[in-house]
């Protein structure tokens, strides 16, 4: 089975474990595993080509992104696909979704300049965030129609949320295939202990949310951030492929996934997310 | 020496005919499966693709022959020609292959050994009986030999489509050995590659039940309660390793106090076990070693066999317990996803008596059913025990 991993390669003093432990296993099992950092070649579109069975897309850069859209359009298998990273990616996109598959999710409004929010104010903050941001970074609690013109100086969408007050720590939920997992941590989570989290029991709730996001997307590699106000949960943000911190055995995890994944690609199968091809696995060069 | 292997499938093929084919014998393989007969028959040959966690190596099989057995009078003809019949059909089908041999046997003036390369106690009586019950003259079958083959390679997955026109490949492990009993043949013995004949055939059996095949159905029953897909990569969890390694200890311990320390693994045996179910070259799917529960939890088999002898040795085996339970919860949809388990708890009871011959308020019994009580009522699809020890799910 060859495998082609996107990836964005982390500094050595930041303390990621899991991929890694992944590819090993990976090619510990008789994957051919390929490290693909977009960001460090120069990558003639041209002669982008799906050379491997199954590539992971798990680098959240948009030239990762942009670069799995192209081998899409050349008929690669992508886990999660294309379409299915791209949307999750845009959080004016991936909410829509989620909406429309009966998630709960704040109010959520668009525009393109945030002092055109002022009016939205009267009924409570509201939270901004960067439209394709990741991680936390970017968000502003906005509480005084004076505190927008400090956040109306960047271009692009302007993208806001209903705030509602978090109960209690964060919540994030894992889908990893069949199997969910539950991950309860401050936010935000800056050491990686903190991002590790406690695990915490997935209620009802919860369950049929993840089962909704999965259905919604037809992908089950993901993750979700949940918060709890007033005892309702609303998904605040949802990832494709993310770092899976504080799930039991996560490498393991993964791994068992991927190679369950790359052989439904290597036999013509379907993947999720994906029909199978017309004739077969996607040619190599 | 002429040889039918009835049943063209991954033993069939990935071990009895390469076997025999590498002994000089001519191999005529007798199957249901038309697609099968024509893809062998067109190329006169298939392949076994010879694994271990270090090389692979392929191996050619050829000079062979294929008949459906829709050619009711061919596959006669062939099985009454065959000084060897060897069968290789999973047990439950034996009741359907019985007839064919015996019309054979019964044209038969000399003797003619039948093996049964089936998982499963007692096998080569139990093959004898039924093909008895079809003659006319049932004492006729006593003229020939009957005895079941403890195989030790694992032989995962057929590669290819037999519809299409290349040559089959069987994926299996490299070791040749199989025990047959000495005593159940007739002569003149058959000689094959890899055979050890033995005189004390039923100690080999349970040996191989109560160690590797309870070590596999571990891994695959609580690998499957833990989400997992494969052997190889269940085995990599650390609780499911432990496992698998007490399971197969528990079973040692009754095998030495019924037959002797000689009859049970060491340490180190038990390690070497657990390295093979590391082998991806398999790339063994867990609901494929999972499949048929009901039959891998019968009184004798793997589960509740080791651990009525371990109990009987005065060993309390918890591991087995908490494998047939998990076994018990297994069920496997036609789409390849976990469901709901088998039983309402309310029947465990009539269950525990009915599939397992055990009695849920006593001993070997009553852990399996505490065991199930705990299990169950948190087995829902999608669920997942992120914790053998302390029984810890996803969701409760």
């Amino acid at each position: 089975m060859k495998i082609g991993m996107l990836m964005l390669r982390h500094p050595a003093t930041r303390i990621s474990p899991i991929m890694p432990a992944v590819v090993q296993m990976l090619r510990n099992w008789g994957c051919e595993v390929d490290i693909i950092y977009p960001e460090e070649n120069v990558t003639p579109l041209s002669q982008v080509r799906a050379k491997h069975d199954l590539y992971i897309l798990k680098s959240g850069t948009e030239l990762a992104l942009s670069l799995a859209g192209a081998l899409h359009a050349v008929g690669a298998r992508i886990l999660n696909p294309y379409r299915v990273a791209a949307t999750m990616r845009d959080k004016i996109a991936s909410m829509r979704v989620l909406e429309a598959a009966g998630v709960p999710v704040p109010e959520t409004y668009i525009t393109s300049n945030a002092r055109q929010l002022a009016g939205l104010l009267d009924a409570g903050p509201l939270v901004l965030k960067p439209y394709r941001g990741s991680q936390g970074r970017g968000i502003h609690v906005i509480w005084d129609a004076d505190e927008l013109d400090d956040v109306s100086a960047g271009e692009g969408p302007v993208f806001a949320q209903r705030y509602h007050k978090p109960e209690g720590e964060d919540r994030k939920i894992y889908v990893i295939g069949e199997q969910m997992f539950g991950v309860r941590r401050i936010f935000p989570a800056k050491t990686y202990e903190e991002k590790i989290g406690q695990p915490f029991t997935i209620d009802e709730e919860l369950r049929d949310i993840a089962l909704r996001c999965s259905r919604a997307f037809g992908v089950e590699l993901f993750g979700f951030d949940v918060i709890i106000s007033k005892g309702r949960p609303y998904v605040v943000d949802i990832q494709s492929f993310p770092g899976f911190k504080g799930v039991p055995d996560a490498a393991l995890r993964l791994a068992d996934y991927v190679y369950s994944v790359g052989q439904r690609a290597m036999n013509g199968e379907p993947i999720p997310g994906m029909a199978a091809p017309a004739q077969g696995k996607a040619v190599a060069s | 020496m002429r040889a039918v292997v009835i049943g063209a499938g991954r033993i069939g093929c990935g071990l009895a005919g390469q076997l025999l084919r590498a002994s000089g014998h001519e191999v005529t393989f007798i199957t249901r499966s038309c697609d099968v007969v024509k893809n062998l028959r067109h190329n006169g040959s298939y392949h076994v693709l010879l694994t271990s966690e270090t090389e692979c190596r392929i191996v050619t099989v050829d000079g062979i022959k294929a008949i459906a057995t829709s050619d009711e009078a061919a596959a006669i003809t062939a099985v009454t020609r065959a000084d060897l019949i060897v069968t290789a059909v999973c047990s439950q089908n034996l009741p359907a292959i019985a007839p064919l041999i015996a019309q054979a046997l019964s044209r038969r003036e000399t003797p003619a050994n039948v093996i049964a390369f089936e998982n499963m106690p007692s096998v080569g009586e139990c093959l004898r009986r039924l093909v008895s019950s079809e003659m006319t003259q049932p004492w006729q079958v006593d003229r020939h030999g009957f005895s079941g083959a403890v195989i030790s390679r694992m032989v995962t997955r057929r590669v290819g489509h037999p519809a299409q026109q290349t040559p089959l490949m069987f994926v299996g492990e490299s070791v040749e050995e199989f025990i047959v009993d000495r005593t159940a043949l007739r002569a003149p013995l058959p000689k094959i590659r890899g055979m050890k004949l033995v005189d004390e055939y039923q100690p080999c059996v349970l040996h191989k039940l109560y160690t590797f095949s309870a070590g596999h159905a571990t891994a695959a029953y609580l690998g499957w309660l833990k989400g997992y897909h494969y052997i190889h990569t269940a085995i990599h969890d650390p609780e499911i390793r432990k496992a698998v390694f007490n399971a197969m200890a528990e079973g040692q311990r009754g095998l030495a106090a019924k037959f002797g320390q000689e009859f049970a693994c060491s340490r180190a045996e038990l390690e070497a076990i657990i390295t093979r179910f590391e082998n991806a070259n398999l790339n063994d799917p867990i609901v494929r070693v999972a499949r048929d529960p009901h039959r891998k939890l019968a009184a004798d088999e793997r589960l509740v066999g080791a651990g009525r002898l371990a109990e009987a040795a005065g060993v309390m085996p918890q591991q087995l317990a908490l494998v047939a339970a998990a076994a018990l919860c297994f069920s496997h949809s036609g789409n390849g996803q976990p469901c709901t388990a088998c039983f309402e708890q309310s029947q465990t009871t009539e269950a525990l008596n009915e599939i397992c011959g055990l009695d849920a308020a006593h001993g070997f019994g009553r852990i399996v059913a505490k065991s199930w009580a705990q299990l169950a009522p948190s087995l829902l699809p999608g669920n997942l025990l992120l914790s053998l020890r302390q029984r810890l799910w996803a969701r409760v």
